[in-house]
Formats: C-alpha cells, sequence, structure tokens
C-alpha cells in the first residue's frame, strides 16, 4: 500500500506539470464539450481528436492525459444531451435519458443535471480510486503470462464482447472477425510476406489505425447526423434555476456506491464499457428498489443517479485491463491503446515498470480530472446546454472537416481520405444493421497481438496445440470465458420460461 | 432482408479472403509452424460461420428511412468524396471553403450565413492548423 501511495505521489508530479495540468484541463472541457453535443459520444470525440493531438508531437503521457480527460469529459457531458434532448449522446448515455429527461420535462432539468454530475464524480472517483488499488496487483501476476495465457486472454475478451455486448452476439463476433480480418492486411511483421495488399503500396504498411478510427467514427457518425438531421428536429428543454439538494444526495447514496462498484466492475471485463455497464445498474438499481422501482421510467432521481455513476466508474475500470493487460476495457479505451501504439509503447503488464509516468501519470490525472469536471459542470451547465442549439447545418461540415485535418495531418497521403471515407460507409451500414462498431475497433487493435501470441505459443511448442491449454492461468481464463457466454443465455432461458408460467397465452 | 443481403456479401468477401489465404498467401523462409497463412485461415472459417449464422436467422428489417433521407445521404457521401479529390490540389484552404459552405446551405442555413461559415472554418482553420500547431496541410493552389 505504502509502495502504491509513493508511486501515485510521482504520478502526481507528473500531471501537475503545468503542461499536463493544463492538458487535463483542456481536455475536461472539449470533451465536456464533445459528449454535449447530441449524437457525439467519448468514442467519437477521442476518435475525431486523436490524430490532432498525436500530430501536437506531445510526449507521450502527456498526450495520453489529454485524450483520457476527452474521455471522461464526454461520459460528463454526455448526460447533457440526453436529459435536455431526450437525446443520448452515445451509446453508454441511453439508459439517462430514461428518468433524466421526464425530470427535465417536469422543470426540474437543473436538479437532474447537477445530481448526475454529482453522480458521476462519485462513480469516477470511487473507480479510479479502485484503479489504483487493483490495477498494480493485477500488473503483478499478469507479468507471468506467456503467449499461451495471452491467447486465453484473447478468447476470454472476445467470449465477454459477444456475449454482453450489442443486442445479436453473432453480429457482435462477426464485427470483432471484420476487425480481426482488417488487421490482417499489410506485410507480416514475422516473414515479410504481403497479406491481402494487392499490389497497392499504400497498403504496404496496413490500414493505418488512425484511418480506421476515424472513419468508422467520425465519417460514421457524420452519415448518421446527415441521417437524424432529414428525419426532423430535436426539442430543447430549458435548464431552468432548480438544483441539487443535499436531502437528493442522501437518497441515493447507496445507489452511487452499487451503481460505481457494478460499473467498475463492467468496465474491467475486456471489451465491454459504459454502455453495458449503465444498462445492468439501471436494471439492478429498478430490482432492488423494490415497491419505488415502479416510478423508474418517469423522473426517479434514483433511476438517474444508478447509470450515471456506472458509465462513469466504467471508464475507470476500463483503464485497469488497458494498463494491466494490454487489453482494452472498451471501444474507447482500445482507441487510446491504439493511441499509446502510435507512440511506440506496448500497454501491458511492464508499463507500471518501465513507463510509470505514462501509467502514474494517467492515473493522477483522471483524480484531477474528476474534480475538474464537477468544478466545471456545476456552475457552467448553462453554457454546455446552449451548444445543443450549434444547428447541425454546421456540425456536419465542421466533423469532417476535422477529421480530414487529422487524416491527412499524420499521414499525408489523399488514399487515405478515400479509405476513410469507405470505411464511414462501411461503419455507417453495419449500424444500420445493428452492429456495434466498439467490437470492430476491438478486433483492429487486437489482431496483431492476437496473432502473434497464437503463433510465438505454437513456436515454442513446435506445433503442438495442446500448449495452449498447459497452465493453470489459461483454463482458468477458457472456464471464465464458458461461463459468460453459457449464464446469460440459461438466464434468458429461464426467465423466458418462468414469464411464459406466469402469464399462460390467452 | 437487409440483414440476408449483407450476411451474403461477408460471405463472399470471407470466401474470397479465404481462399487467398489458402491458395496465394505463403511464406518463402518460414520459422514458426504457424507461417503468416494459417490466421487469416482460422479467421475466414469464423466469419463465414457466422454470417451463416447469421443468413439463418436475420434481424428485422432496419428503418433505411424515406428516398428524401437517402438522397439526402447519398449528397453528403457525394461531397465529402469530392472534398477528398480537391483536398490536395486546390488545397486546404479552397477545398474547406467550398465544402464548408456548400454542405452548410444544403444543410438549411441561410446563404449569407454559410459563406462565412465556410470562409471563417476555412481561414480559421488554416491559421489555428498551419501557423499556431504547426500540421502538415496542403497548400494547394494558393501555395505557388
Amino acid at each position: 500500500m505504502g509502495q502504491i501511495l509513493a508511486e501515485l505521489g510521482s504520478g502526481f508530479a507528473v500531471a501537475l506539470h503545468p503542461l499536463n495540468l493544463a492538458l487535463v484541463l483542456f481536455g475536461c472541457f472539449a470533451g465536456t464539450l464533445i459528449g454535449a453535443l447530441p449524437g457525439i459520444g467519448p468514442i467519437n470525440g477521442v476518435a475525431i481528436l486523436l490524430p490532432i493531438a498525436y500530430s501536437l508531437r506531445l510526449p507521450p503521457e502527456s498526450a495520453l492525459i489529454l485524450l483520457a480527460g476527452i474521455y471522461y469529459g464526454a461520459e460528463y457531458g454526455g448526460r447533457i444531451s440526453s436529459i435536455l434532448l431526450n437525446v443520448p449522446g452515445d451509446a453508454g448515455a441511453v439508459m439517462t435519458t430514461l428518468d433524466g429527461n421526464p425530470l427535465a420535462k417536469r422543470g426540474e432539468a437543473g436538479r437532474a443535471l447537477s445530481l448526475s454530475a454529482c453522480a458521476s464524480f462519485f462513480g469516477g472517483t470511487l473507480s479510479v480510486v479502485l484503479l489504483t488499488v487493483f490495477g498494480p496487483p493485477l500488473a503483478d501476476f499478469a507479468i507471468s503470462f506467456g503467449p499461451p495465457e495471452y491467447v486465453a486472454l484473447m478468447v476470454f475478451a472476445f467470449a465477454t464482447l459477444s456475449s454482453l455486448v450489442g443486442r445479436n452476439p453473432t453480429k457482435t463476433l462477426l464485427g470483432a472477425i471484420i476487425g480481426l480480418m482488417l488487421a490482417t492486411v499489410g506485410v507480416d511483421a514475422n516473414t515479410g510476406v504481403n497479406r491481402y495488399t494487392f499490389g497497392i503500396p499504400d497498403l504496404f504498411s496496413g490500414i493505418d489505425f488512425l484511418v480506421v478510427v476515424i472513419g468508422l467514427f467520425g465519417i460514421a457518425e457524420l452519415l448518421h447526423l446527415v441521417e437524424a438531421q432529414a428525419r426532423g428536429h430535436l426539442a430543447l428543454t430549458a435548464v431552468g434555476r432548480s438544483f441539487v439538494s443535499w436531502r437528493d444526495l442522501m437518497a441515493v447514496k447507496w445507489t452511487l456506491l452499487r451503481s460505481s462498484i457494478i460499473g467498475f466492475i463492467i468496465g474491467v471485463l475486456p471489451g465491454t464499457g459504459a454502455s453495458v455497464a449503465s444498462a445492468v445498474a439501471y436494471g439492478t438499481e429498478k430490482r432492488v428498489a423494490g415497491e419505488d422501482g415502479r416510478t423508474f421510467g418517469t423522473g426517479n432521481i434514483r433511476g438517474l443517479a444508478a447509470p450515471e455513476a456506472a458509465n462513469n466508474a466504467s471508464a475507470g475500470g476500463s483503464m485497469v485491463p488497458m494498463l494491466t493487460l494490454g487489453i482494452p476495457g472498451s471501444g474507447t479505451t482500445a482507441i487510446l491503446l491504439g493511441a499509446l501504439l502510435l507512440f511506440n509503447i506496448q500497454p501491458g503488464p511492464l508499463m507500471f515498470d518501465q513507463h510509470p509516468e505514462i501509467a502514474w501519470g494517467l492515473i493522477a490525472s483522471m483524480y484531477i480530472g474528476n474534480v475538474a469536471l464537477l468544478l466545471i459542470n456545476l456552475p457552467l451547465v448553462g453554457l454546455f446546454a446552449r451548444l445543443l442549439t450549434l444547428p447541425q447545418a454546421y456540425m456536419i461540415p465542421l466533423i469532417a472537416v476535422l477529421a480530414f485535418i487529422g487524416v491527412y495531418s499524420v499521414v499525408g497521403n489523399p488514399f487515405d481520405l478515400y479509405m476513410m471515407i469507405g470505411l464511414g460507409l462501411l461503419g455507417w451500414v453495419l449500424r444500420k444493421l445493428d452492429f456495434s462498431l466498439a467490437p470492430v475497433i476491438l478486433g483492429v487493435v487486437l489482431g496483431s497481438l492476437f496473432e502473434d501470441n497464437l503463433r510465438r505459443a505454437l513456436s515454442i511448442s513446435g506445433g503442438d496445440w495442446t500448449i495452449l491449454l498447459e497452465s493453470r492461468e489459461s483454463l482458468i481464463l477458457y472456464a471464465m470465458a464458458v461461463l459468460i457466454v453459457v449464464v446469460p443465455v440459461l438466464l434468458g432461458r429461464r426467465r423466458r420460461t418462468s414469464r411464459s408460467e406466469a402469464d399462460p397465452p390467452a | 432482408m437487409a440483414d440476408r443481403i449483407a450476411a451474403l456479401v461477408i460471405l463472399v468477401v470471407a470466401g474470397l479472403y479465404g481462399l487467398v489465404a489458402f491458395t496465394a498467401i505463403k511464406a518463402p523462409f518460414q520459422y514458426d509452424p504457424l507461417g503468416p497463412e494459417s490466421w487469416p485461415q482460422i479467421l475466414s472459417i469464423a466469419a463465414m460461420l457466422c454470417a451463416l449464422a447469421v443468413l439463418a436467422r436475420p434481424d428485422a428489417e432496419p428503418d433505411w428511412g424515406g428516398g428524401s433521407t437517402l438522397g439526402r445521404l447519398g449528397l453528403a457521401l457525394a461531397a465529402l468524396v469530392v472534398y477528398a479529390i480537391a483536398f490536395q490540389p486546390l488545397g486546404f484552404l479552397v477545398s474547406t471553403f467550398l465544402f464548408c459552405a456548400g454542405l452548410a446551405w444544403r444543410g438549411g442555413a441561410g446563404a449569407a450565413r454559410a459563406l462565412l461559415f465556410g470562409l471563417g472554418i476555412a481561414v480559421g482553420g488554416d491559421l489555428l492548423c498551419t501557423r499556431v500547431l504547426e500540421l502538415n496541410l496542403p497548400a494547394g493552389v494558393l501555395g505557388l
């Protein structure tokens, strides 16, 4: 414990460096702005701004601090459009609309916004504390992982992904495989053989990660906005003067604690982020609330606090596997992980030893960021709310310009612009067909890691596949993977049969 | 229906992807037992199995919106492609001005406002990116 505190202290030394402090504050502010824009969530915001952060030639820890600030800033900001417009900024904020918007319609928008800011702060801060406590031991444990254990870890990651993310598990898995396939384009690093480059020199070094991210999350989002715009306009509710009271906070204190812990745990699971966390927390809270649960969905403050605490807690939780295992805990951390790879830093168990300034600097900056976000969000919420009235006619070209600048300034190759638009169209179609895009990006990020570890494992064993099942750690991971796939299916079946028994078909 | 078409497309693409993996990818000197071809082979089979599963049990048809929605989308997509084509030869300033003004105007902003918006983003973006942030943007026709 003492050592953790000492390391955290050195992290604060990094995070309090004037440049980094300014970046945290700027990132949180910009993130809240981005999150508040309807339709643009953390993953789009981080994706669109990643190349710009990269080309600023910041040191890696500063760039990561900036991007992480945008990440949890956007998690805070997402609630604003959910509450005032009934339009979630992204999938993670869907649950916030259920009780947040009815409160706003009742004229208590100010109360809803300030209460959810407090819930976000609580969830965010608790999860950073848990990250500080549990991150380093997990990294120590993971240092003993060899290639076979990493293969098992990947299988576990994709199992949780397909079981918990999205409505259709097959489609989620297919999305992840599409990502893995995209990652195979380019020269194979082990043998120098070209794969799927079709003789196009632009493809030899593979499809640039930035291009994939901006295409799938920037351009696809833009097309989505065009579609939403063509379908009609949005009605904005006024913020009003109501404010959160101490009694409200006391009424939701156990809700906050429960939901934050749920959010953190779900965030830690590889691949599952805010959307799953907020949905599970809301469902749990509704069940725990018993009689009070009937008013959920009509403006119950517990129903508002639960998903907000959970989705911010999941942001901290999803940093755990990224920093300790090198496996992203959510779609957005997949992008952060890709950002580290751009700086030639391989995230993983050794990061706490080899790059403590990054790991601990990031953790310390999250403490600062959460406090800053609470301070920014309570008084300035009216300002952010005004952003919602920014007409889409201006927002759509603006996103495109940011995407073009991002892709062009890093690689300087017009070919990437076409690729980005193509991937954007692909992303829009996939989204339309109810595929979630986070698995695709996870596949792209994890593709080479998965393949390399599989090949390394089989090199060690001389081609004997049983090496994958030899260690205890891998077997435990496979068992967990099977459980996480099977349990929801069984639960769903039991619920369905008990429901059909309860009310027989007429 | 849309699901079935998508699943068929994925099936065909994954099949071609697998065909390349099983026939064309070969390393002249190979140090590991798997080589560069095994991983794509595994992926192609997994993708085809998933696509078959979607083909067998497709979801409900998504709401594609009317013809006017799709028309707007097509227009936005065309604008993006034209912007990409013009980006390097015309340069950031000119292409961004045309793109932003055009799209904002089509999106329902008044003509004067759209022109002003395009000018602001082009000049402001250029100053911010090339002077302050020192990013690499194409100068194009104005860079002579």
